[in-house]
């Protein structure tokens, strides 16, 4: 009782106290005693010190444009990254899978049809289907390359042509970049909605992969449906990549309307895809025409040989037969494997 | 050969955008390109600071290192210089300066860059001096007719000082020692890597 | 990778080329100190160091191989009196240069002077006259706009009298063009003239001179690097006059002096203080009282300074004794220990200067808060002297010139007034008959019945003149109200109460725009028909001289002819002179030269003829031929005391730089100039002086008990130096040189013209009418100052207020000090009733304070100028400022959801005006307060009005003008309008 009692009191004393504080405080808050702003002045040094990764100093400039209220800013982190670290990542990456591809060749050659050829076909991609798959394609290269140019071409091209010859390349590189990107943001966005459906991941793909994808010995050959796990994972790798790609190539286009954080980010993103795609994309191509016996019609007529279907996509191929037979309806009844 | 800066002293700078203004009178810079400018830190608050800045001509340029083109140049007097004739209006010198200094005209595709434009430090580019062609692309070249940089020589409290470095910076650490203050050089750790010692 | 220059060039085939370059010689090492921004002082410093780095100077060459001439010209914005360097080819002006000699910028400029080429290259200039026809602008020519517009000022004059017309005229006018416009309206007949002095520093110029004789700046920006403390109060010249900074920040430093900025706004000047005291707007008089109340409580005035040289100290102290700390602190917000801290470094940590602006000025207080300053300045010491003084800066580049040569209401030329001795005077100095003058002028009965010539009474002021158009007939004491407007150089957004003064616009008959730019008066109204716009040239365009605000006058040099059709100020008051039918007579004895479209006055001999009458303010000195000496030596002439040395080539050795007034005698006199008003440490032929014998010997002072004691006015044992009088004296006659003894140092020709102008009493002649000169030079001759030798007086008994006393604005949020401190009862001013106290009233009773809360204040930007028309024209500045603002706190923004950046909507309380702007929340104003700029126009009421401007003359940037919200209050004195304190609400858009 008497705690309680004795608490009340505290309580009420300290309100009061600081009924009385807050009464004096309003004049006392509203005006110091002393400003001095010539003592009270920013510092560089201070400003520096705090400064956090990727933070600019900034304040108030009265030019409408954003950036420019921006005053100091770590530009050098970046140049670190786009000038050293992102072109070892890339020639790491692209020697890389170059070399173990050529390793892959030596030791296990071609991929054959193990039954040879049959001589009925199935028709496995349609005409649109090519259509995109061939927009998306070339605009990738054209873009790997004048974008590879960006990275390499000082170093490579510059000491051999000469610097305006170099200069002309690498602005009709630019340009052709700046275009052709949206014919490859359309590809990506096509190769999304035709192919998405047949690229959900399943525990058919896991078999695939515990098999090494039938690709690691001869005679081996994993069900797969109509896209296996390795094409599935260049699908998504093409869509993600090509969809970050995108957004950041986006960014870059309109750079005027970006801070330079942001624009810094969007390169660095937009680099370090690239490379992881197109050597992705080099092993895309190896096993699409030299690597494999048969794998390049799919894309070419369209139709492959029914042996090859067999023997890489056996489910499809029997899905695909059933179908035409009309005793099934695809995919309205399958097995919940 | 002298080692040109730019240094602007904070405690005289009061915002005046003289520096902006007469860079816009000396080269016709255009509407929309600012080769210099004024940022005030903590505007408003006691002991606010503006710095007028442009490119410092940095040591080490980053802007040099990251162009795709190698457009970029140092000169004997450490101006960095560069190439319109070069430039492809790529951007990458602007994702990497750390002062906001690469301006880009709207004339490119979608509205995006033209070829480059920045402080020269009124020393025009690889034309040859006083040419047509270089008055054209980069402006006046004062530095060829031993004159500084306009936006200095005009500044009205002499707050942004250019010249050779150790002499604007002993003008600076004169004036820090005889009036007691000094927010410091900003931009020379970054740009220069050293500071002026007080 | 190109890593030098030279490989760069190599790789171009341009080796040799660049090699041969180097070899040229290098920049000598004075320039290359200079050129680095160097003081004189730090050469030594940097002894050591090796300057082997820039290459030579070779011509400037905007264009190859063209030749490039120099021309020197004065900046056309602030007046601080920046020399602009022009380089000019083939007629173009293609490039500014530093004006490293001159000692008043010393090769720098601020946003707006170093942009002023645009100026002459002018994509949105007026190119050409224009009319108003049915709601439509129309090309006319010179010829037709001549015609028209002066039969339609005859007709105006015939059927409403010459006070029918109101003329308004420029502080962008050279002093020449400022003296032929108020030449011609007396050659009219009205003094119906005025210009932007009225809503500039009218109230200092009125409230200085009647404490210690002459209206102007005491000392100069240069002498402020000589103070040891500053106080700026009221003023922001960091963005108002940022070159000015040059020498205060210099000052400060050098000096370590105490720079310390009392404002309701944290300014960028403030930043660079070392003391900031944030204020109640509209408190200047407590703050100052609050002061003294420390000083006198501390025995810090100085005493010795009081007895000798003040008046009145006494009945002040009477006054101060009121504002005790807690007062100042409830009325002003300071805190007592602050402001005791202000005012002992600034009486005793000597000399100490104060500076103040329009925030001291534009209020209904104005003359009184001037007064307040003097009198601080006084009280301390602080008056006549090096560093010290009333350092006022005024706004435009010729303000103080066109105040001089009498664009005003109440004056002739050079503060003559305007009673019958001055017209005489002017009379003998234009050589035209005062009674034909007189019959130019209406008449009216004077209080005592008797007829009294309008050519005595006061005119109507720029503050006024919409209400001089729309009251009723009775109530604008001349023959009818104003019919007309006849405009040269001056923005229309200006003046406060925007939404009446467009209804005045739409009333009157005829509206004449004579300026560079099409300004507000050109589009805000709905006028159909009846608008000229007649482009004029800018001061680039035309030779003349300016005065700067430290009296310096600086002859400009024409850089190039004027653009597109725009004519010269001299060719077109020329021009309606004749048409009007005066011009053989105001033009008897000015020499007219080949201009642009025919014969035009000479500006050299209109200086001349303002020479020849200039005597009282000091303006007789200054001929045509010393001022082009001047800026041909600027060089010569010293940073800090502005002198010429003794060596210095003879036509200017030993004068001060622009021969700054009075500049005593004839020309040929050689008078030096005088840096320092009243500085009693010179000789007068130095440029010293003493407080002027303005208001007479004795003053019968009247005492409690109803009876009235005689009080000496004169001096008290001081005197500047090497006087033969070692006491006050009174100004100097032909009578008192006769009594001196002194009259037989006179040539007979002196004598002669003496007598001639005395005629039956020539003892009177006094040194300000004394067309010969001879009376000045004499006293000079004797160390005196022909003014007389007086004190200065802290009580003017001729002032609504004597002695300054706090009146809380029309629009005050603190309601709860109304009845202790109340506006002025209503009273006549100016030919028309100023009704403040009824204003003030009712705004109190009706609450305005509730639905209003926030005070409104206004100020300058650093990109643009007055009404700004003319630098929002300027892609160059107008880029650094796109969007019309507001600063509002940030607490006030939080209460009302408004985010920085976003579009506003502010309320003014009178006529339901609003605008729309972007709000800038900042803390620069305190909370309850909000700051807008003034240099905006082209909206109004939240429209934009680009499509009412004729085409291609458009501003780049518009915005909603503040006056648009600003409200009634007018100062007692000159009728200053009330721009910095009245009342509004914000509301996010």
């Amino acid at each position: 009782m008497t705690s309680m009692l004795s608490r009340l009191f505290q309580t009420a004393f300290f309100a009061l106290a600081l009924l009385i504080l807050g009464a004096a405080l309003p004049a006392a808050a509203q005006q110091p005693t002393s400003v001095n702003p010539t003592a009270q002045s920013v510092k560089e040094a201070q400003l520096l010190e705090a400064l956090k990764p990727g933070e600019p100093i900034s304040g108030r400039a009265s030019i409408p444009n954003k950036d420019a209220a921006n005053l100091i800013q770590a530009g050098r982190d970046w140049r670190a990254y786009n000038q050293e670290t992102l072109p070892r990542l890339g020639m790491l990456a692209l020697l890389g899978t170059f070399v173990a591809l050529v390793l892959f060749y030596l030791i296990r050659g071609k991929i054959r049809i193990d039954a040879g050829s049959s001589s009925q076909k199935i028709l496995r991609f349609a005409a649109f289907e090519r259509f995109v798959h061939w927009l998306t394609a070339t605009s990738f290269i054209m873009l790997a390359v004048t974008g590879a140019n960006v990275t390499f071409g000082k170093s490579v091209l510059l000491p051999v042509v000469g610097p305006e010859a170099f200069s002309a390349w690498a602005s009709f590189a630019k340009i052709i970049h700046n275009y052709v990107g949206f014919a490859f943001m359309a590809g990506v966005g096509f190769t999304f909605l035709i192919w998405v459906k047949d690229n959900i991941p399943d525990r058919t793909d896991i078999r695939w992969f515990l098999a090494g994808g039938g690709l690691l010995s001869k005679g081996k050959h994993p069900p797969a449906k109509r896209f296996n796990g390795g094409q599935k994972i260049v699908f998504w790798s093409v869509v993600l990549g090509g969809a970050m790609m995108s957004l950041s190539g986006w960014h870059l286009l309109f750079p005027t309307v970006e801070g330079m954080a942001e624009a810094q980010w969007h390169a660095t993103i937009h680099g370090t895809i690239a490379f992881i795609m197109t050597a992705l994309i080099i092993a895309h191509i190896y096993i699409g025409s030299v690597g494999m016996e048969g794998a390049i019609d799919a894309m070419a007529s369209g139709e492959v040989d029914l042996n090859w279907a067999k023997e890489h996509h056996s489910i499809w191929v029997k899905e695909e037969q059933e179908r035409k037979s009309g005793s099934r309806i695809s995919g309205a009844a399958q097995p919940a494997e | 050969m002298a080692r040109m800066k730019f240094l602007c002293d904070a405690d005289r700078c009061i915002e005046c955008n003289a520096c902006a203004t007469a860079c816009k009178n000396e080269h016709e810079v255009p509407w929309g390109i600012n080769r210099r400018r004024v940022v005030t830190i903590n505007d408003g608050k006691p002991g606010e600071r503006s710095v007028s800045m442009a490119c410092m001509h940095c040591t080490d340029a980053p802007c040099a290192s990251v162009c795709p083109v190698s457009c970029f140049y140092t000169t004997a007097d450490a101006v960095v210089l560069h190439s319109k004739d070069l430039c492809i209006g790529c951007g990458y010198c602007f994702y990497a300066c750390p002062f906001g200094a690469p301006q880009y005209p709207k004339t490119g595709n979608f509205g995006s860059r033209g070829k480059m434009d920045k402080c020269t430090y009124c020393s025009g580019g690889p034309e040859e001096d006083h040419s047509q062609a270089e008055l054209d692309k980069y402006g006046r070249n004062r530095l060829a007719e031993g004159k500084l940089p306009l936006c200095a020589e005009m500044c009205s409290t002499k707050a942004l000082l250019a010249g050779d470095g150790d002499i604007i910076a002993s003008i600076y650490k004169e004036r820090v020692a005889k009036r007691g203050y000094g927010s410091g050089a900003w931009g020379w750790k970054v740009a220069y890597k050293e500071t002026i010692a007080i | 990778m190109l890593i030098k220059r030279r490989e760069g060039q190599a790789a171009r085939g341009s080796l040799v080329a660049s090699l041969a370059a180097t070899g040229a010689e290098r920049l000598d090492r004075r320039s290359f100190l200079r050129r680095s921004g160097l003081a004189a002082g730090g050469l030594a410093a940097v002894g050591s160091l090796g300057l082997t780095s820039v290459r030579e100077a070779k011509a400037a060459m905007p264009k190859p191989g063209k030749p490039v001439e120099i021309k020197k010209n004065i900046c056309t914005h602030c007046s601080v009196g920046c020399t602009v360097t022009a380089e000019v080819q083939e007629g173009v002006w293609v490039g500014q240069e530093p004006s490293w000699d001159s000692p008043i910028n010393r090769g720098t400029h601020c946003a707006k002077g170093a942009s002023v080429r645009e100026l002459v290259k002018g994509e949105r200039r007026l190119k050409y006259p224009m009319k108003l026809v049915n709601g439509e602008w129309q090309r006319i020519t010179w010829d037709v706009a001549f015609d028209e517009i002066s039969k339609k000022m005859l007709d105006i004059r015939e059927k409403s009298g010459p006070d029918a017309m109101w003329f308004l005229g420029s502080a962008k006018f050279s002093n020449e063009g400022a003296y032929l416009f108020r030449k011609f309206a007396a050659y009219w007949g009205t003094n119906n003239i005025d210009h932007q002095a009225r809503i500039c520093h009218s109230t200092t110029v009125a409230g200085v001179a009647n404490t210690w004789g002459y209206g102007a700046q005491t000392n100069s920006y240069n002498d402020i690097r000589n103070a040891k403390t500053m106080i700026i109060m009221g003023g922001n010249p960091a963005e108002a006059h940022p070159v000015s900074l040059q020498h205060v920040l210099t000052g400060k430093e050098t000096n370590r002096a105490n720079m310390i900025v009392i404002d309701p706004r944290m300014t960028r000047t403030a930043a660079h203080a070392t003391e900031y005291v944030r204020m109640r707007p509209g408190t200047d008089i407590p703050v100052i009282w609050g002061m003294l109340h420390h000083i006198f409580k501390n025995g810090w005035e100085d005493k010795t300074f009081i007895q000798q040289r003040v008046y009145g100290m006494d009945m002040v102290r009477k006054e101060v004794e009121k504002w005790t700390p807690a007062e100042v602190e409830r009325v002003t917000g300071i805190p007592g220990a602050q402001l005791e801290k202000v005012a002992k470094q600034f009486a005793t940590e000597k000399p100490s200067t104060l500076i103040w602006c329009m925030g001291a000025t534009q209020k209904t207080v104005g003359t009184a808060n001037v007064r307040a300053f003097c009198i601080l300045l006084l009280a301390t010491g602080n008056v006549g002297g090096f560093g010290n003084g009333a350092n006022i800066f005024r706004g435009h580049c010729n303000v103080q010139g066109a105040t001089d040569l009498g664009l005003d209401v109440t004056s002739l030329p050079l503060y003559y007034g305007i009673d019958a001795a001055a017209w005489a005077h002017w009379g003998r100095v234009w050589e035209t008959d005062v009674s034909w003058l007189k019959a130019r002028f209406d008449t009216t009965k004077a209080p005592d019945g008797k007829e009294l010539s309008m050519m005595e009474v006061p005119g109507i002021p720029s503050t006024r003149w919409f209400d001089a158009v729309s009251m009723p007939k009775d109530q604008v004491a001349q023959r009818d109200n104003v019919k007309g407007l006849f405009i040269m150089g001056h923005g229309g957004n200006t003046v406060t109460r925007i939404p009446e003064m467009t209804k005045g616009l739409e009333k009157a008959e005829i509206v004449v725009v004579c300026d560079p730019h099409p300004t507000t008066f050109a589009h805000i109204s709905n006028r159909k028909d009846g608008t000229y716009l007649l482009p004029m040239s800018t001061q680039f365009e035309t030779n003349g001289s300016r005065t700067a605000s430290n009296r310096s006058l600086q002859w400009g040099e024409k850089v190039v002819e004027p653009i597109f059709e725009s004519a010269n100020d001299y060719w077109v008051i020329n021009k309606f002179a004749e048409k009007l039918g005066f011009a053989d007579k105001m033009f008897k004895n000015i020499t007219m030269v080949k201009g642009k479209f025919g014969m035009e006055p000479e500006p050299e001999s209109i200086l001349r003829e303002i020479n020849r009458g200039g005597w009282s303010t000091g303006y007789c000195g200054q001929s045509p031929e010393r001022l082009k000496a001047h800026m041909k030596n600027q060089d010569k002439f010293d940073l800090v005391s502005l002198r010429a040395p003794k060596d210095a080539p003879t036509e200017i050795a030993g004068d001060y730089y622009g021969l700054p007034w009075p500049c005593w005698g004839t020309p040929e006199y050689r008078h030096p100039g005088t840096h320092q008003l009243y500085n009693t440490n010179l000789h007068v032929k130095d440029g010293g002086g003493t407080f002027r014998a303005r208001f007479g010997v004795e003053y019968d002072e009247p005492q409690a008990d109803k009876t009235t004691k005689k009080i000496n006015l004169l001096a008290e044992g001081s005197y500047s130096k090497d006087s033969e009088l070692k006491d006050g004296y009174p100004q100097f006659t032909y009578g008192m040189l006769k009594k001196l003894g002194w009259d037989k140092d006179l040539t007979e020709a002196e004598k002669a013209t003496i007598e001639k102008i005395g005629g039956n009493t020539p003892d009177g002649v006094s040194w300000a009418i004394d067309l010969s000169g001879g009376i000045q030079r004499v006293a000079l001759e004797h160390g005196c100052i022909p003014f007389g030798n007086a004190k200065a007086r802290a009580n003017a008994w001729n002032l609504p207020d004597p002695i300054p006393v706090h009146r809380e604005p029309i629009y005050t949020p603190r309601t709860d000090l109304v009845a202790q401190y109340p506006t002025r009862p209503d009273f006549k001013q100016f030919r028309m009733p100023n009704i403040g106290f009824t204003v003030q009233k009712a705004a109190v009773d009706k609450g305005i304070a509730k639905e209003f809360p926030i005070i409104l204040s206004s100020g300058r930007l650093v990109e643009y100028e007055g009404g700004g028309e003319e630098t929002r024209s300027n892609p160059w500045l107008a880029e650094l400022q796109q969007d019309m603002f507001v600063e509002i706190n940030p607490a006030d923004a939080a209460d009302r959801g408004i985010k920085d950046g976003a579009w506003v909507w502010v309320f003014g309380p009178e006529n339901s005006s609003k605008a729309k702007m972007k709000a800038m929340v900042t803390e620069r104003v305190g909370k309850g307060v909000a700051w807008m700029p003034f240099h905006f126009g082209g909206w109004f009421q939240g429209e934009d009005q680009r499509a009412k401007y004729p085409k291609g003359a458009d501003p780049y940037v518009l915005g909603e003008s503040v006056n648009a919200l600003t409200t009634y209050g007018y100062d007692p004195v000159t009728g200053m309008q009330e721009t910095k304190c009245t009342l509004c609400q914000i509301r996010a858009a």
